[in-house]
């Protein structure tokens, strides 16, 4: 599925949210099972059908992730994505990565409310850093017809995306906690 | 999805958590992560006279990845560096019944092994080196 053409919205990381969501809810009223009613059943079948891949497809496209995840795919990346397929993240990365998750368990250990909100703080910097960084990868690889090839160098922008959701989650279920 | 017994037993009580000093010449350090799960996994053995005769980790990341780096310096400890760069990803498998999709929690545990006695032998390398200067 190409989420991208069920919203028939632009192939883009750099997407604009608000017309996605706009799209969605448009299709959703559309597809809506009440304007089936009396219908003929094929026909609410493949409304039904279609009203759960708009779902899916505004799913995919409103998590960064899962959105940079989709365009490598349906760019012939699918191989080299996920799992463990995925190039090893540098050493000094993975250092900052075993850094940043240690001061969150002490800040935690420590009941330490406003380091935790700092990590939080570095948890969204980062995040939008990496969101950032892969637009700049992918948009005008996108813009002018490039393929596989050139956006093979988004990946370990993926990679660093997730680690920062990854402590963002962390920091956040730590918050939670201290409330 | 279901933990294996040993998986839990690990993670609840996980064994040689820690940290040895990284600038100790006879500690070996090896750093690996899982961009897709965003995983990170230090683990760390300190080496005399050929034998392994400690070895710490600190993982982040979901039950298998920290259960087989556990059990990985449960298993070091003892081994010659030879010895312990025969242990494989397989075993590691074995012992902890993982599923098809933590295998790779598993690889991520054999990398930390070999990134480990390879900064270990650069450690050696160097100071021989030194020496001869």
């Amino acid at each position: 599925m190409d989420p991208f053409e069920t919203l028939a919205l632009p192939r883009r990381f750099g997407l604009d949210l608000k017309l996605a969501e706009a799209r969605h809810l448009e299709l959703s009223k559309t597809l809506h099972p009440d304007r089936y009613v009396g219908a003929p059943p094929n026909e609410r079948r493949l409304a039904l059908s279609r009203a759960v891949e708009v779902n899916e497809a505004w799913r995919a496209l409103r998590d960064p992730i899962k959105r940079a995840e989709a365009i490598l795919r349906l760019s012939g990346l699918e191989a080299e994505v996920g799992e463990t397929r995925e190039p090893k993240p540098s050493g000094a990365f993975l250092m900052e990565v075993m850094e940043a998750r240690e001061a969150l368990e002490e800040a935690k250990a420590s009941r330490d409310a406003a380091r935790v909100e700092g990590v939080v703080r570095e948890a969204r910097a980062q995040l939008g850093d990496a969101e950032r960084a892969l637009a700049r990868a992918i948009d005008p690889v996108l813009d002018q017809g490039g393929g596989a090839a050139e956006l093979r160098a988004a990946i370990p922008l993926l990679g660093r995306l997730r680690y920062a959701a990854r402590l963002l989650e962390e920091a956040r279920n730590a918050e939670d906690d201290l409330m | 999805m279901a933990y294996s017994d040993k998986v839990i037993d690990h993670y609840e009580n996980p064994r040689n958590v820690g940290t040895l000093d990284k600038n100790d010449e006879n500690v070996g350090t090896g750093l690996v992560g899982a961009p897709a799960c965003g995983d990170v996994m230090r683990l760390q053995i300190k080496v005399e006279e050929g034998k392994i005769v400690d070895a710490k980790f600190k993982t982040f990341g979901c039950g298998s990845a920290i259960a087989s780096s556990s059990l990985a310096t449960e298993w070091l400890k003892g081994k010659s560096v030879e010895e312990a760069e025969e242990i494989k990803n397989t075993a590691i498998v074995e012992e902890l019944n993982l599923p098809p999709v933590k295998i790779h929690c598993s690889v991520l545990a054999e990398d930390a092994i070999k990134s480990a006695i390879a900064d270990y032998r650069a450690k050696q390398a160097s100071r021989k080196k030194a020496a001869a200067e």
